[in-house]
């Protein structure tokens, strides 16, 4: 999807793929369950860096990593799957057919972009209230 | 929710907020978090506040009343 709206040339990587779960309603798929097939892996690819990166970023320790840190990670991360559910819910609502598709690809990746969002945020409230303390 | 003299108890000693943090091992952060009850401290937390100030937890930390 990402990949599709950019203008360069992706990389096609052709490899052999396992789907466990092809399209194994039509009869003349291309990735049959449980078969070898050919697939151009390019977009799994990005999915599993784009996943593991960003829980990295979100979940690695701060600086100086303390209880109060630690309550501010967990409220956010409730914040973010709340936020990310709500906006679900809209989509299941407002968006169909296709566009929905694109939605729920979306939808798979924006809980960790949330919660990083909303953790540096809060960080930044707080270390800004600092500099009016002593 | 809670309310607490971690304040009035720094003026006594006269140490600023960044002092008591590093006596205590945890940022500055916690501290101005706790003074504006925004955060309430894990027992151990409060354990060694108590110690740091040389009183007691009852005399620093306080229950609302409605808890």
């Amino acid at each position: 999807m990402i990949l599709f709206s950019n203008e360069f040339e992706t990389p096609s990587l052709e490899m052999k793929v396992f789907p466990l779960i092809g399209d194994s309603a039509s009869f003349l798929s291309e990735n049959k369950s449980m078969e070898w097939s050919d697939n151009n892996i390019t977009d799994e690819l990005a999915s599993i860096l784009l996943i593991v990166g960003g829980l990295i970023v979100a979940f690695s320790k701060a600086k100086d990593e303390d209880e109060y840190i630690s309550k501010i990670r967990t409220e956010s991360l409730i914040w973010a799957t709340y936020v990310n559910y709500g906006i679900l819910i809209l989509a299941v609502i407002f968006v169909y057919d296709m566009a929905f598709f694109n939605v729920m690809i979306y939808n798979m990746f924006t809980i960790l972009f949330f919660f990083i969002i909303r953790f540096h945020y809060v960080l930044y409230i707080t270390k800004k209230s600092l500099n009016y303390e002593e | 929710m809670m309310k607490n003299n971690i304040r009035v108890e720094r003026a006594i000693k006269n140490i600023t907020q960044a002092k008591l943090a590093e006596i205590i091992g945890v940022s500055r952060q916690t501290i101005n978090a706790m003074e504006l009850n925004k955060y309430v401290p894990s027992t151990v937390l409060a354990l060694k506040i108590a110690r740091t100030f040389e009183k007691r937890v009852d005399d620093i930390f306080f229950l609302d009343d409605d808890d």
